[in-house]
């Protein structure tokens, strides 16, 4: 070794060389992995865009994820920041300017610090015990390698910034740091190191761009239903973006610890999912190298595949009711700092079961039979759907032909329970004179149902001719109390012609009440939390307006400790409640006693499932109200003590005239 | 019997409710009575040669022949043993010479009419009491029921084993051989099947399902129930259940006619064993009787006790189907079975929507629950609002208690 | 084993739109259970993969205008479904008989009465006239016999009686609702599935003499009355019905409570002792 260059040490120089070589075996490695994404299905996508944008997706969107526990955005700051500098400066010593300068080497000792304690805290959160959702095998060794390398890199660099006034240590480090590294680099392949390349790339792929951008990006995508084969049987049938989000995930466990399914013991494990879908696509593919949490209950799979093998069964990797214990609430999703889309993942796995192969659970398949021929899952008549209104007028559009707002009702409309809300609703219109009406017989079901299912051909139909109805009439807006009809109408209809401005009734009623078109008289002292319906809050960023709407009637509102886009589901999205996969609790017996613990007495809901779910829970327990309740509670209040005011004085009868007045809604404005 | 006499106060009498404090009439028995009596009024009932010699036909043979024996076919046969029933009942009504028949094939599983079979009885007795015909009863095994199920005349139709084709053949040799003008059959599993292999083999168009029937219009549901179909009376006829009333007038003769059926070479069917339902196994959604436990049943050695001591189909609500206390397949509701049964006694059930939704179309429903606000209790035809840990062994010891004391005499 | 299956026009109950009836499509798991065991399979497994076609042939004729959302048994596990091509006013029994007697099915399975038309389930049994077979009703559960050329077959009877037959084939069995729920729909297998239009045999039905209105639900007459029942007892079930607002007994002692069930359910004729 010829000293041509001047280095600093040679112990420095030789770590400047191996940091080289290391750089080509992990780009050797990279290029192995990326071939095989090349057996996903192509899908065009911006890589200029992507690329540009690289730099903010990864250090603001995915830093935001990954803030939500500082320790973890410390620890993978230093880790992350420290590993990258210190190698990275210590590559470009080969150049020999930089290479001579000790204090260059100082600036790589530092950053290798950096990584050693990064390294540290990496094993500071795995040992002496490993929380449940780490997962172990490779993961619990790269805190050793990541020490054992920062810290080889960080001594063979302060012995080069002291002018290699520690020889006998240096070359014993450079040691360390080649073991560590090359465990490191080794680990790109199949450990834990691969989310660094593949989240990289993943968020320069990402199929939905517009999560970057600001918006919700929820809808789910169209299935091309003349495709030559439907849905995904195989990792070679997913677009080659998503296997590159599968490789991406570093099993933080952060989604199994949201996962509403996860907790009820039914056997998901989101994390698990991805893994095993990230493991399929190795050809000869077990499971047996996951080392974290199972699936809750797991049923046996014989957990074998390949990128052309099917990936769901009990001869394959994932067992089928893995797949339909999913809720579709995107917890998951809004917890995965790799920007993995676990959702669409399950769904094009359901849809290849629901379209191509017809194996639906048992109780999942009426309700599709019933949505083919009668439009709505539970097989009633269209015109019944008005029913919960009788005794009230419902105005129908097709009257008038035209109204300022739309209302549509969805399927709670035929529950009783959600009946209730739908009164309150209607008779809040009429009170504030808002000029609405219903498509009644029309309205079909919005397909939310069928689409979660898999039965991607049911939701087009249903789509293209909820969209030809809508067509006929003129309004400016859509109301609806139900979030899934609301995320239907306003986000996934858009593929199919149909661009609504769809308002929910949380917004709506705030605005009435906001403008003066209600007035209400506050609810004292019910202290009341609020649970979020995932496809409010969640999928379309909804989550102020509701307890805009609440601290307005003057309730005493408390949060649960999941709230807002963090919020816990209800179990009962996904068409959860007709898979009706055995776990070990059920999910709204979890979520009311999160509500309960608050030490609220009513539980306020915003959506037809949620209060059927949680009015489930038997028991003690808070009572559950949707919004439009308690805001007609509220305004009941308000004009009867109004009309205690008026009526001040008078005699009794006259009281009694004054709150019969109030109560009567004003004529609606033409 | 050339003439008959009227005799009002006798025919009163007939039609007089037993064991009200005041006189009062059942008009049903009214109607079959005075039918009777003015049927025989005009005198002498004419002879009709040609129904005779129709009658006297043999069937089943390639050349015309007549069988003149056959002419008690509308006279009793033998001995009537019409004295002998006159001092049991309150009286007997007989149909000397019909004016014709009309032809009932009731189900009588091991000889015993089922409500549905007094029905078509009922049924048939209205066609026959308005014009002055008698009823005549086709029975694999003639029982002791039919007289007082208003049947004027009984015959055997020897099926050995289940061959239903073999059945309609002899049928349709009787429809034939004898003056039917109308024949009824039960709209049941097997008399809906017997009906239409007798209109295929005879070529006849069915009004299947009626679902009211007089003498002048029967009516039927066509389209999935969106259309009614209404005509006079045709010949064949299977009835709904519960759609005509029973006879409830006094006894009428069912005395036993000769005809000469035909025999017939084996059928397809090979063999055939019947499985009588078990009420402990069978599926929920075919159960008729469901006893089921809730969140408010705590002692399930007492529930199951209690579900073999009524003879019926256990089930429960998803509180318990969870909790691993019954299995999942017992569990009544949305996400469970949808039961069809008649009778529906829930045990400690609050009555959840989705609950409620699995009994939907139980006609009977008897609650036992500690809250009277339960909305099972609102729901239940009978509400008791007790214990259930009190209530079940109540429950058994009346049951074995009431075995042990029909045991005894 | 060649096995045909008949399909009528259904209407659904709720929204009357043309559908299949569902016992026709559990027909066609009934069939491709029946294959598959005869294929040496376990049943479930090759009935419920709609992935491939079906171990067997099974065949579904439809005699009508338009075979609509019939097309949709073929989603339901049907490899191949004809439809006869005749006017909605025509009889199909001569289309059908037409056609099942041009090639030897060893079972024709139909459902028990079709769903929106007549509905007087009259066709099977006209038609196994027809071809000269024999008819046997309401099979719940289908297995080969213990002879070659014989059928096992469970009968449904009411509240889950069952009668076990063995019958000789060539037959047709119509289907009772009580046999496994169809297998699910998949719509990809429908997409694959055959559609074939012949001509069928033009059959106008004479006019009938009936006469049709909209349907009007009649109160049942004497759903309360216990077999046999005088008529006193029937005039008491008629006016107990008639004010059946419900008994409530509150904090009755038990024996009286159970006194009471006891009587109610012997009323009701659900408890026989
Ligand atoms: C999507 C969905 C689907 C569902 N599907 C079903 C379903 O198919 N079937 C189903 O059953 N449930 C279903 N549920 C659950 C349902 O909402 C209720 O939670 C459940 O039915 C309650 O069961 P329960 O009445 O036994 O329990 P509880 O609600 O706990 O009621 C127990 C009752 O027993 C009474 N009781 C207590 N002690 C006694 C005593 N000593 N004697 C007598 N009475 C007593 C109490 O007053 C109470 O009324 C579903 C829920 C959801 C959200
Ligand atoms: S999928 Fe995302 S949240 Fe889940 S373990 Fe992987 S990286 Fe973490
Ligand atoms: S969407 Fe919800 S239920 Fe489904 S895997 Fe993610 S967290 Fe679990």
């Amino acid at each position: 070794m010829t000293p041509i260059m001047n280095p600093a040490t040679p112990a420095a120089f030789c770590l400047s060389l191996v940091i080289l070589s290391l750089a080509g075996l992990a780009l050797a490695l990279m290029a192995r992995r990326a071939r095989l994404w090349c057996a996903g299905r192509p899908v065009p996508v911006e890589w200029a865009r992507g690329l540009r944008a690289l730099p903010k997706r990864y250090l603001v969107d995915v830093h935001h994820v990954v803030g939500r526990d500082p320790y973890a955005a410390r620890m993978h700051a230093l880790a992350a920041g420290g590993l990258l500098g210190g190698s990275g400066l210590a590559l470009l010593a080969l150049i020999p300017a930089l290479g001579g300068a000790r204090l260059y080497w100082a600036l790589i000792a530092l950053a290798f610090a950096g990584a050693l304690a990064g390294g540290v805290m990496v094993g500071r959160r795995r040992y002496p015990a490993r929380p449940a959702r780490l997962s172990g095998g490779r993961f619990q060794i790269l805190p050793l390698l990541l020490t054992f390398y920062a810290a080889g890199g960080f001594l063979v660099a302060f012995d080069a910034a002291l002018g290699g006034a520690l020889p006998a240590l240096a070359w014993p480090a450079l040691a360390l740091a080649i073991a560590g590294g090359l465990g490191l680099v080794l680990q790109i392949d199949r450990g834990p190191m691969r989310h660094a390349f593949a989240g990289a790339a993943h968020l320069v792929v990402h199929p939905r761009p517009g999560r970057f951008e600001g918006e919700r990006a929820t809808a789910l995508a169209p299935l091309d239903l003349d495709a030559p084969r439907l849905g995904v049987a195989t990792p070679a049938d997913f677009a080659f973006n998503r296997l590159v989000g599968f490789d991406a995930c570093i099993q933080c466990g952060r989604c199994e610890t949201a996962c509403p399914a996860f907790a009820a013991g039914q056997p998901l494990n989101p994390k698990r999912l991805i893994q095993d879908l990230a493991a399929a696509l190795q050809p000869n593919a077990t499971n047996a190298t996951y080392k974290g949490s199972p699936y809750p209950n797991a049923r046996a799979v014989a957990g074998i595949g390949g990128p052309d093998l099917p990936l769901v069964g009990a001869g394959a990797m994932i067992h089928p009711d893995t797949l339909w214990s999913c809720t579709t609430c995107r917890a998951c999703v809004e917890e995965c700092p790799m920007m993995i889309e676990h959702v669409d993942a399950i769904i094009d796995l359901r849809r290849h079961q629901t379209l191509e192969l017809g194996a639906l659970p048992a109780k999942a398949s009426p309700p599709l039979m019933e949505l083919r021929y009668a439009d709505e899952p539970g097989g009633r008549a269209l015109a019944a759907r008005t029913d919960f209104a009788a005794g009230l007028t419902l105005p129908l559009i097709l009257a008038t032909g035209r109204a300022d707002v739309l209302l549509w009702l969805g399927e709670g409309a035929y529950e009783l329970r959600y009946g209730r809300t739908l009164r309150a609703l209607v008779t809040l219109l009429q009170m504030a004179g808002v000029d609405f009406a219903v498509l009644g017989p029309e309205e079909r079901d919005c397909g939310d149902l069928a689409r979660r299912l898999g039965d991607e051909a049911t939701f087009q139909r249903l789509a293209a001719e909820n969209i030809a109805t809508l067509a006929r009439y003129s309004f400016s807006r859509i109301l609806t109390a139900d979030p899934h009809a609301l995320h239907a109408l306003r986000n996934e209809y858009r593929a199919f012609g149909g661009a609504y401005e769809v308002i929910h009734h949380t917004a709506f009623l705030d605005g009435l009440l906001a403008g003066g078109r209600l007035t209400v008289g506050a609810l004292h002292e019910a202290r009341v939390t609020y649970h979020d319906p995932c496809y409010l809050g969640r999928y379309n960023g909804e989550i102020d307006a509701p307890r805009r709407l609440l601290d307005r009637l003057g309730l005493a509102r408390l949060e649960m400790e999941r709230a807002g886009k963090r919020s816990m589901c209800c179990g009962g999205g996904g068409g959860a409640p007709v898979s009706d996969i055995e776990g070990e609790r059920r999910i709204p017996d979890i979520r009311m006693a999160q509500a309960a613990a608050t030490g609220a007495g009513i539980v306020a809901v915003a959506c037809p499932q949620c209060s059927a779910m949680l009015d489930g829970v038997t028991g003690e327990r808070p009572e559950v109200h949707d919004i439009a309740e308690l805001v007609l509670m509220a305004v009941e209040a308000g004009s009867a003590k109004a009309a205690r005011k008026d009526a001040a004085g008078k005699d009794v009868a006259g009281k009694d005239a004054a709150r019969k007045d109030a109560a009567r809604p004003p004529e609606p404005v033409a | 019997m050339s003439r008959l006499r009227r005799d009002p106060r006798m025919e009163r009498a007939a039609h007089r409710i037993a064991g009200t404090p005041r006189p009062r009439f059942d008009l049903a028995a009214a109607s079959a009575a005075t039918s009777a009596a003015t049927s025989a009024a005009p005198g002498r009932l004419r002879r009709d040669p040609r129904g005779e010699e129709r009658l006297a036909l043999v069937p089943g043979t390639p050349r015309r022949r007549l069988d003149r024996t056959q002419r008690v076919a509308l006279a009793p046969a033998g001995a009537v043993p019409a004295a002998a029933m006159a001092e049991t009942a309150p009286r007997l009504v007989v149909i000397a010479e019909p004016a014709y028949l009309v032809a009932v094939v009731p189900d009588a599983p091991g000889g015993r009419l089922t409500p549905h079979d007094r029905q078509v009885i009922g049924a048939a007795r209205l066609l026959a009491d308005a014009g002055g015909g008698a009823v005549l009863a086709l029975v694999e095994m003639p029982g002791e029921d039919l007289a007082a199920a208003g049947v004027d005349r009984v015959l055997g139709l020897p099926v050995a084993g289940y061959d239903p084709e073999a059945k309609a053949a002899l049928l349709h040799a009787v429809l034939d051989g004898l003056d039917i003008r109308h024949a009824l059959l039960p709209e049941s599993a097997d008399g809906a099947d017997l009906a239409r292999r007798l209109a295929a083999l005879t070529g006849e168009a069915l009004f299947a399902g009626a679902e009211s029937l007089t003498a002048k219009a029967i009516t039927r549901a066509a389209q999935g129930r969106r259309i009614e179909q209404r005509r006079a009376p045709p010949r064949l006829i299977t009835l709904a259940a519960d759609a005509s009333a029973p006879h409830g007038g006094a006894p009428h003769e069912a005395i036993p006619v000769v005809f000469a059926l035909p025999t017939l070479a084996p059928g397809a069917i090979l063999s055939a064993e019947f499985v009588p339902a078990d009420p402990a196994s069978v599926g929920l959604d075919e159960a008729d009787f469901v006893v089921s436990a809730g969140n408010g049943v705590h002692d399930f050695t007492a529930f199951r006790a209690l579900v073999a001591a009524l003879n019926a189909t256990p089930g429960a609500s998803r509180m318990v189907c969870d909790a691993g206390l019954m299995p999942r397949a017992a569990q009544v509701g949305a996400s469970g079975t949808v039961l069809d049964a008649r009778c529906y006694f829930a045990l400690g059930i609050a009555g959840a929507p989705q609950h409620l939704q699995g009994v939907a179309r139980c006609e009977h429903v008897v609650a036992v629950n500690t809250d009277l606000h339960a909305a099972m209790i609102e729901r239940a035809g009978l509400a008791i609002v007790a214990d259930a840990q009190k209530v079940m062994p109540a429950l058994i010891d009346a049951l074995t208690g009431a075995g042990a004391a029909e045991a005894q005499p | 084993m060649k096995i045909a299956i008949l399909f009528s026009a259904g209407r659904h109950a709720a929204s009357g739109r043309p559908a299949p009836v569902p016992v026709e499509l559990q027909a066609i798991r009934l069939a491709r259970e029946l294959i598959g065991q005869a294929a040496g399979d376990a049943a479930g497994d090759a009935a419920g993969d709609l992935s491939g076609d079906a171990p067997g042939v099974i065949t579904g004729f439809h005699a009508g205008p338009d075979a609509g959302p019939l097309k949709d048994a073929l989603g339901h596990g049907l490899s191949r479904l004809v439809q006869l091509s005749i006017g909605a006013q025509d009889d199909p029994l001569p289309s059908l008989a037409a056609a099942l007697g041009a090639e030897r099915f060893d079972l024709v399975l139909a459902g028990r009465s079709g769903q929106g038309g007549e509905d007087a389930g009259l066709l099977p049994y006209a038609l196994a006239r027809a071809l000269g077979l024999p008819i046997v009703a309401d099979a719940c559960a289908l297995a080969a016999g213990p002879q070659p050329g014989t059928l096992s077959l469970e009968q449904a009877l009411p509240r889950g009686a069952r009668r076990r037959l063995i019958l000789r084939l060539p037959a047709l069995i119509t289907v009772h609702p009580a046999a496994p729920a169809p297998l699910p729909f998949a719509f990809a297998a429908m997409r694959r599935g055959m559609l074939e239009t012949r001509e069928g045999v033009p059959a106008p039905r004479a006019a009938g003499e009936v006469e049709e209105r909209a349907y009007r639900a009649r109160p049942k007459l004497i759903a309360k009355s216990a077999a046999g029942a005088s008529a006193t007892e029937r005039l008491k079930a008629a006016t107990e019905a008639a004010s059946s607002g419900g008994r409530l007994l509150v904090d009755p002692s038990p024996e009286d409570a159970a006194r009471e069930i006891l009587a109610h359910l012997r009323q009701i004729g659900v408890l026989r002792h």
